[in-house]
């Protein structure tokens, strides 16, 4: 019985002891799991989740064929923590920190000196910056010197993959926004929005399986198309380089505009910039001067003037004029010609042919300066083109009562009215169109990244003036390429070809000194017109008349011709006579 | 599942000792389908911890894959990068213009056409001056050298070796095709040496 109750008392104590323990692990259990379990889920879900950014690519700048001219490329900003930075063993050898460097500089053409310093010069920091933007091909090579204090991260980076040859359309992007051109006037359509995205990770760093939660969805950027043909682009920019710096000019543009669309095939402007590399570019030269630098443009505007005045009924090509030596403003005051002093017997096709700003005067004053502005404006001179590119000028065309005695006359041959190399080669698609005004375009529209095409608006064209008095010019300037002085170097055999020279004074604070700009401007084939092409160079230093700029303009509209394999003119022309 | 164990396991034991306390001869006849239950009950439950086991291994595992995959993924996107900007680089009319020079080709801008209806040859065709520019302007301001992509660099390089190369294989190829099975064929196989048979380089006129 004793031996009963003693047992019976050790099972007592048994109990109590289990009943506590377990008394004791409840409670326990019901802190953690009850008490403080929001807490310590929190806190656990803190340790094991990452959140990671879903990188978005900003859209591309395409040409017309599709070809990239802006385009987001994967590239690696090489690091490490200079605090880990030392010498590690690699297959059984010590590569020390020097000989890593090196590594690292053989690889990623860095100087291994700087980054030498780049950790040394503070040994203390968390994290230093070697080399930034390595493409993936050198990440991969980087990866396999299986260095254990070097670190990469992904990031996305603008190229340009045909550098400087549309850099003045596209512009470039800075280091957060885009600064220039396309890149920043179509930034609602081409940015892009990057997301997050957490989840919970194993110890070994491998993601638990659906833990992934998407915070914020990516949005990626819609593409931009231009109407550029970037092989054209290339050509041009080319060419003006070539003549450029034959002639030591500041600068050159040069345009081709197709004629029934008014689409922009090439703008050029030398010297320009490489939108991969613009830290050491001069700004001036960072834009687009073709559309956004306004100039007196010279002789180039008479064939706008000689059409204004037909389509106003206040003459023809074959009408006969005097175009004296001198033309008399007021008493004291006079218009003269070109190297031509004498009184000649010209047809307005003459006046045109021989450049007379005297016979041109005499043209002017039959009609209303009223009526001239209008026409001016007509022709979408002081206004902005179809391009509406970024900082376009709209040049100037004065208000009549602002138009006085003298730049009445000297408008129509293009001084005392500025105008942007754009606006003046629209002025000739319209000549070149039967009259119509068709509204340039640069940027067709933008592809979004559901894959809709939201083109740009297209602009209504405008009759400016009769299909008859521009066809007339378009005659006229055809006189300029098979009988003027020119035509050895402007004539392409088997095609008609109309142009016009124009060499213009550039105002000065002081009057009109002694720089020019040059200028050319045409199109083929003249019969039925479908290219324009439009050359000018400011302030040539070698030789400052207009036929300077001829053979940049003929190999221009030469390699247009071919490049679009346009047919031969077939019919012979029938011009108007010079004199009488 | 965890929680279900214990009480299932604990319920057998619990009846003990009033298996004990009654007549051992129907604990005796009892004890085996008892033991039977306890048994299947157990193998049950061990078949549902490892098929659950089993399971969450397969799920892990197809973690382990989709993350190898979606490296071997953005390889693959980064590949076609890198190769897209060969291809780029390759086709930038710098490059090209480079190439055609380096083979001796002049720009020619005054084509002639053959309608192929009636034969009838449109245009006049004037062949290129060989003294026509094939060189490659600098058009930026400030920096005026342009350097060429590594690729760019490295198509001229194959270009000049595998130039060499061919014309030497021509020399060796020669006596062998000499005996022709089909002298109609020989034409055709016979590698004429390209560019000429002279080498091209980069250096252009």
């Amino acid at each position: 019985m004793a031996h009963q109750r003693i047992s019976s008392r050790r099972m007592g104590i048994a109990l109590l002891v289990v009943f506590l323990m377990a008394g004791l692990l409840v409670s326990r259990l019901v802190d953690v799991q009850v008490v403080r379990a929001a807490e310590l889920q929190e806190q656990s879900a803190e340790i094991r989740t990452t959140s990671e950014v879903i990188w978005a690519s900003r859209g591309s700048i395409v040409d017309s064929f599709g070809n990239d001219l802006a385009t987001d490329v994967d590239r690696y900003d090489v690091s490490a923590d200079p605090r880990r930075v030392g010498d590690f063993r690699r297959d059984g050898e010590t590569v020390t920190v020097m000989a890593a460097m090196a590594e690292i500089a053989l690889i990623t053409g860095a100087n291994a000196d700087e980054l030498l310093y780049a950790v040394n010069s503070n040994p203390e920091a968390h994290f230093t910056y070697l080399v930034k933007g390595v493409s993936p091909e050198d990440r991969q090579v980087l990866r396999e010197l299986r260095n254990p204090w070097l670190q990469m991260d992904l990031v996305r980076e603008r190229t340009y993959p045909f550098g400087p040859v549309t850099a003045n359309l596209t512009g470039m992007l800075g280091r957060d926004e885009p600064l220039a051109g396309v890149e920043r006037k179509y930034d609602p359509c081409l940015r892009a929005i990057n997301g997050t995205a957490t989840y919970q990770k194993g110890a070994d760093g491998i993601r638990l399986p659906g833990t992934t939660q998407l915070v914020e969805e990516p949005i990626h950027g819609g593409d931009v198309k231009l109407t550029i043909d970037s092989d054209l682009q290339w050509y041009v920019l080319q060419t003006l380089a070539e003549h450029g710096s034959r002639l030591g000019a500041q600068y050159g543009s040069a345009m081709v505009v197709r004629v029934d669309d008014g689409h922009v095939l090439a703008a050029a402007d030398w010297p320009t910039f490489d939108p991969n590399d613009f830290s050491e570019s001069p700004v001036e030269f960072m834009g687009a001067r073709s559309i956004s630098s306004p100039y007196e443009p010279g002789s180039i505007m008479k064939s706008v003037g000689i059409a204004m005045l037909i389509d106003g009924g206040y003459t023809y090509s074959e009408d006969k004029i005097v175009a004296p030596g001198f033309y008399e403003v007021y008493p004291g005051r006079f218009i003269k010609n070109f190297l031509v002093a004498d009184d000649r017997q010209l047809t307005t096709a003459g006046v045109l042919h021989t450049s007379s700003n005297t016979g041109i005067s005499v043209l002017a004053d039959r009609m209303p300066k009223a009526e001239a502005t209008n026409y001016f404006r007509e022709f979408g001179f002081g206004e902005v083109t179809g391009i509406d590119f970024l900082g376009e000028s709209s040049g100037q065309v004065l208000p009549v009562d602002q138009v006085d005695v003298v730049t009445r006359y000297n408008q129509f041959f293009g001084q005392g009215i500025s105008v942007t190399a754009a606006q003046m080669a629209s002025s000739y698609q319209t000549l070149a169109n039967g009259g119509v005004r068709v509204p340039l375009r640069l940027v067709d529209g933008c592809l979004t990244n559901e894959g809709e095409f939201v083109p740009e608006p297209i602009a209504e064209p405008l009759q400016v003036v009769s299909a008859s008095a521009a066809q007339q010019t378009v005659r006229m300037m055809e006189t300029i390429v098979s009988q003027g002085p020119l035509r050895n170097i402007l004539e392409i055999p088997g095609y008609r070809v109309a142009a016009k020279t124009g060499t213009a004074e550039i105002a000065t604070s002081t009057g009109y000194g002694d720089d020019r700009v040059i200028s050319l401007a045409g199109m083929a084939p003249a019969e039925d017109p479908e290219y324009v092409v439009l050359v000018s160079f400011y302030k040539p230093q070698t030789s400052r008349v207009s036929t300077a700029a001829a053979p940049a303009f003929h190999e221009i509209l030469s390699h247009v011709l071919k490049h679009y394999r346009v047919a031969p003119s077939s019919e012979p022309a029938i011009l108007p006579p010079l004199t009488w | 599942m965890t929680a279900l164990a214990p009480s299932v396991v604990g319920a057998p034991r619990a009846m003990k000792p009033r298996a004990v306390s009654s007549t051992r001869q129907k604990a005796k006849a009892d004890a085996v389908p008892k033991l039977r239950y306890i048994v299947v009950l157990l193998a049950g439950i061990f078949a549902i911890l490892g098929g659950q086991l089993l399971l969450s291994i397969a799920v892990s595992g197809g973690a382990y894959e989709i993350a190898s995959l979606k490296t071997d993924l953005r390889g693959s996107q980064q590949q076609q990068q890198i190769v897209g900007e060969e291809i780029s680089a390759l086709v930038a009319p710098d490059t090209l213009a480079t190439l055609a020079g380096s083979m001796g080709m002049v720009p020619d801008n005054n084509p002639a056409y053959i309608r192929v209806s009636d034969g009838a040859v449109a245009g006049e065709a004037i062949p290129a001056e060989a003294t026509a520019s094939g060189q490659i302007f600098a058009v930026t301001a400030g920096t005026e050298s342009v350097v060429a992509p590594e690729i760019v660099e490295d198509v001229f390089l194959t270009i000049s070796t595998a130039t060499a190369l061919e014309a030497d294989a021509t020399d060796v190829l020669a006596p062998q095709t000499a005996e022709p099975t089909a002298s109609t064929l020989t034409v055709a196989e016979a590698p004429a040496p390209r560019f000429g048979g002279s080498i091209p380089s980069p250096v252009t006129r």
